[in-house]
């Protein structure tokens, strides 16, 4: 029973191919977490590093309070059921699940002189576990002669005799049919209600994934798509993969663009005549600039969230033609395959094919022109480039129109004095507020509208001037008055961006050294000169004594060979470089007053530093980083070491 | 017009009915000269050759002769002692070398194949690519370099068993092919979830692997006690001409050379006798074994 802790895990082969990129995730005690995706997506090599089969290439792995990295398997602790069982052929059921028991270590005491458990403690284990899986009748046979069925049960047992802090799971239902998969499934999850132990399962199988995991992760192509709970998958897909992958049938994508005119939008399909006029509510998270009518984007809509039903159809929002091209009869409910291009052809997936769930009995045939009642709540639309969601849970800014009129901002009816540190001409243009700028406890009065719970961050949704603004976690105390954080905001004007918000992050170049020098050392009384390596990091060209936990992780993740040769990038916060005696030279050229912070703008090199000025800082200083913040980075893979 | 059809089962009897018919032919063949060597140890009639094929005179003499060390004189016709010629020391000798070779040969073989199949090391294909080709090349090209490294060390004649078993396990690594072939085909997962059940690696290969390749253990023990078993070169060259540390290959080849094939001599009889008493432990191995050696051929070359 543990948690664990995924940190900036990577795994490169030999050959250069990334097979997983950066997974982080921070798993609770008892939680089910299943990785699903399709094949080669990295999702079992995930696993597998987690068991200790497979080598970390950089990042850190615990499981409890532990690092275990470079940890053998079978001191990590954990238990791997395998997708083909992979019992022992020449073994008893018994000797199967035995076998960890007795090859296993335990603390010499009185009960165990030679530090392994009795023959009694084995059996009763056994036992139990056999008791558990119902397997008690099969225990003298051997694997072949039982089904496989069966055999994934003995190797179930095989991984909870041990009690383990974590069971793995590499798709132990795939070699199973249909029904016997269903039952194994329920039964899994009741093992897991039972042991109370954390349970990670890879599977390429969605319902798999949907029914039994309390989280899922979706990977693809070695990326994190989206880590979420099951519900969340379904309703907020992060991006038109997840959105494709989970649910069946397919969600439905069509092409086409938005355009906003007043206080609704219009929705233009590719490749078809439909167009429909909705409310502009329903496009609130949207970014304005997908609704200029021009900016191609995909519309996806669940099977389930068309209806043909007559009643509906009356009074909703918005309705779609389609021409009925063939239907599935599945008992409980139809599926109507249809298109929404006339001339169009509902068999193949195309971005005008329409696949609508229904209850009721469908007295469509083929051929037959209809109209499907669209729910708007459940409306994704995503960038056909980037396929992420444009309509997010959490937007990541507000954008409002607003002007900047003698050092003042005017916006949404509200005028706000900018900072001496924002300087720009008078005249209108767009305001980008990040949702995490806006904080409670500022003298801007706006309306709560309502939170809503968006996974573990809280989101509040606030009426201003007629619009609607996010803000994540303001804090306390909204209704009483909101602040903007003005080193975040960012002004456009047309296509240029007048006003920057600062950056948070920067990086500079350096690599690992090493160097032998004599320390004074005392032995046995005497003070004594012993050659001792020390390690060091270069950053733009200046040697700070390297502190241990970075160089022991360098040197896990590169070897001792390569890492003084590889390039390396540390990434610094304008928070976690201290000015001081020492350090990177550095040339202060101007001081950014955002009112309640100040920060100093330096030059080191050519390149453009941020610094919090705690006092008044002019001319040259040096800076020192703070190595309990930094972030160092591999810079031709780009791997986050640490 | 209707078309003839031929009964499949009527086919499938002509079809089967010629290969056996081949078969039968084949085996005939093979068969001749092994019951002709029998029939001819059991001849009573001295003379090195006769006309007719099954003899007139019944006896087991040539094998009480063999393992007495006598034979009859080639000119005289009467039993004499062969002197240094004594076949229960070749043959305790070729059968000490035999299992020295096989427990050293087997256990080479199988912890290399293991290692090539589990293991991923640099260079490791560049390696089986090596030691295939260098296998390619025939054993005796570097005989004359290997007896001379015997007899710096001191390895031959009195002490032609080590030297021998030197020479015969040195390149045993080699024969690791189908070895490999047949680990591969057993599931690494295996492998994975002992190593998660907390074995080491010497015991997945002790514990799990062996027990599972019972075929290919006894593959490489019968290939491995063959080699030495009917090996004349090596064992010529090393004896150095001196009969008492010869192997059997080398006894009997002399046997029938040198003493003079007349129509007294029974050394064509004996020479047959003894050959019946060699082919004793392989063709027991073999009935004991073969079950197993089928599986162990087949196995392993699956996966090559």
């Amino acid at each position: 029973m543990a948690n664990l802790s995924l940190k900036h895990i990577y795994k490169v082969y030999p050959n250069g191919v990334k097979a997983v990129n950066d997974f982080n995730m921070e798993i609770a005690d008892k939680e089910f977490i299943v990785f699903v995706g399709p094949s080669g997506c990295g999702k079992s090599t995930t696993l597998r590093m987690i068991a200790g089969l497979e080598d970390i290439t950089a990042g850190e792995l615990s499981i409890g309070d532990l690092v275990v990295n470079d940890m053998e398997p079978k001191d990590r602790d954990i238990a791997m059921v395998f997708q083909n069982y992979a019992l022992y052929p020449h073994m008893t059921v018994y000797e199967n699940i035995a076998f960890g028991l007795r090859l296993r270590r335990i603390p010499r005491d009185e009960a165990h002189p030679n530090g392994k458990f009795t023959k009694e403690e084995i059996n009763s284990r056994v036992l139990e576990a056999a008791e558990i899986l119902g397997i008690t009748e099969y225990l003298g046979r051997k694997p072949k002669e039982m089904s496989g069925g069966q055999r994934q049960r003995v190797s179930l047992g095989r991984a909870i005799v041990r009690e383990p802090k974590v069971m793995l799971l590499d798709e132990p239902l795939s070699n199973l049919d249909a029904k016997l998969r269903t039952q194994m499934r329920a039964e899994i999850s009741k093992l897991h209600a039972k042991l109370n132990t954390t349970f990670i399962y890879v599977t390429h199988d969605q319902i798999e994934a949907m029914t039994m995991g309390t989280r899922i992760v979706v990977m693809k192509n070695g990326f994190v798509q989206q880590i979420d709970t099951p519900k969340n998958l379904y309703n907020y897909p992060g991006n038109k993969f997840v959105a494709g992958f989970i649910g069946t049938p397919q969600m439905n994508f069509f092409e086409g663009t938005l355009k906003k005119e007043g206080n609704s939008v219009r929705i233009r399909f590719d490749h078809s005549e439909a167009e429909i006029t909705v409310p502009y509510s329903y496009f609130y998270k949207t970014r304005p600039d997908y609704l200029d009518g021009e900016k191609k984007v995909v519309i996806g809509l669940r099977a389930e969230n068309f209806s043909i039903d007559p009643e509906t159809l009356k009074t909703a929002d918005a309705r779609i033609p389609f021409k009925v091209s063939h239907k599935e009869e599945l008992g409980n409910e139809t599926l109507v395959y249809g298109d929404i291009n006339m001339e169009g052809d509902g068999y193949v997936e195309s971005t005008t094919r329409i696949i609508i769930k229904c209850r009721e009995d469908v007295d469509l045939v083929s051929g037959d022109v209809a109209e499907a009642a669209l729910d708007l709540d459940r409306i994704h639309l995503f960038d056909k480039e980037t396929e992420v969601s444009i309509l997010p849970r959490v937007p990541e800014y507000n954008y409002l129109d607003c002007e900047v009129e003698g050092g003042k901002l005017n916006f949404l009816g509200q005028t706000v004095e900018l900072p001496p540190a924002i300087a720009c001409e008078d005249g209108a243009g767009e305001l980008l507020i990040p949702s995490d700028a806006i904080y409670a406890g500022g003298p801007i009065k706006a309306k709560v509208v309502g939170t809503e719970k968006a996974g573990e961050l809280e989101l509040c949704n606030l009426e201003l001037g007629g619009r609607r603004l996010f803000a994540v976690a303001p804090g306390e105390g909204v209704e009483a008055g909101v602040g903007i954080d003005m080193k975040k905001i960012a002004i456009r004007r047309g296509e240029q961006e007048i006003v920057h918000p600062m950056p948070l992050k920067m990086r500079f170049e350096g690599k690992m050294t090493k160097r032998k020098e004599t320390e004074e050392v005392e032995v046995k009384g005497k003070k004594k000169n012993k050659k001792v390596i020390k390690f060091y990091l270069s950053i733009e060209g200046v040697e700070f004594p390297a502190p241990a936990f970075i160089t022991s992780k360098l040197i896990a993740a590169l070897t001792a060979k390569r890492v003084f040769e590889t390039a390396l990038s540390f990434e610094c916060t304008p928070y976690g470089l201290v000015p001081g005696e020492t350090g990177i030279p550095a040339t202060v050229e101007r001081i950014l007053d955002y009112g309640a912070e100040k920060f100093a703008v330096c030059r080191v090199g050519e390149q453009e530093v941020y610094v919090k000025a705690e006092e008044e800082l002019s001319g040259e200083i040096f800076l020192t980083p703070d190595f309990n913040t930094i972030g160092v980075i591999q810079t031709d893979m780009d791997i986050r070491i640490v | 017009m209707a078309k003839k059809f031929r009964s499949k089962k009527a086919v499938e009897r002509t079809t089967n009915g010629v290969i056996y018919v081949i078969l039968v032919v084949i085996s005939v063949i093979w068969l001749i000269p092994f019951v002709f060597l029998v029939l001819q140890s059991l001849r009573g009639e001295p003379g090195a050759t006769t006309n007719y094929f099954f003899p007139k005179q019944w006896t087991f003499d040539n094998y009480i002769r063999l393992f007495k060390n006598e034979g009859v004189s080639s000119s005289t016709g009467e039993v004499v002692s062969t002197g240094s010629y004594n076949f229960l020391n070749w043959y305790g000798r070729t059968l000490l070398i035999s299992v020295c070779v096989t427990v050293i040969q087997t256990v080479i073989v199988l912890v290399t194949s293991y290692a090539l199949s589990r293991l991923r090391f640099k260079m490791r294909k560049p390696l089986m690519n090596l030691m295939l080709i260098l296998g390619m090349f025939p054993g005796f090209m570097s005989m004359t370099a290997m007896y001379f490294l015997l007899q710096l060390l001191g390895l031959t004649q009195n002490m032609s068993i080590v030297g021998l078993i030197l020479v015969y396990v040195g390149s045993s690594c080699m024969g690791y092919y189908i070895c490999k072939g047949f680990f591969d085909t057993i599931p690494k997962s295996l492998d994975e979830a002992a190593r998660i059940d907390g074995a080491s690696r010497h015991t997945v290969f002790f514990k799990i692997i062996l027990p599972l390749s019972k075929p290919i253990i006894i593959y490489t023990i019968l290939t491995a006690f063959m080699a030495p078993w009917g090996e004349y070169m090596f064992a010529s060259l090393i004896a150095n001409g001196d009969p008492s540390y010869w192997n059997v290959a080398v006894g009997l080849r002399d046997m029938i050379q040198r003493e003079q094939l007349t129509a007294y001599s029974d050394s064509f009889q004996r020479f047959c006798a003894a050959a019946v008493v060699v082919s004793l432990p392989i063709t027991i191995l073999f009935f004991l074994l073969q079950r197993y050696y089928v599986e162990g051929v087949t196995g392993g070359s699956v996966k090559g």
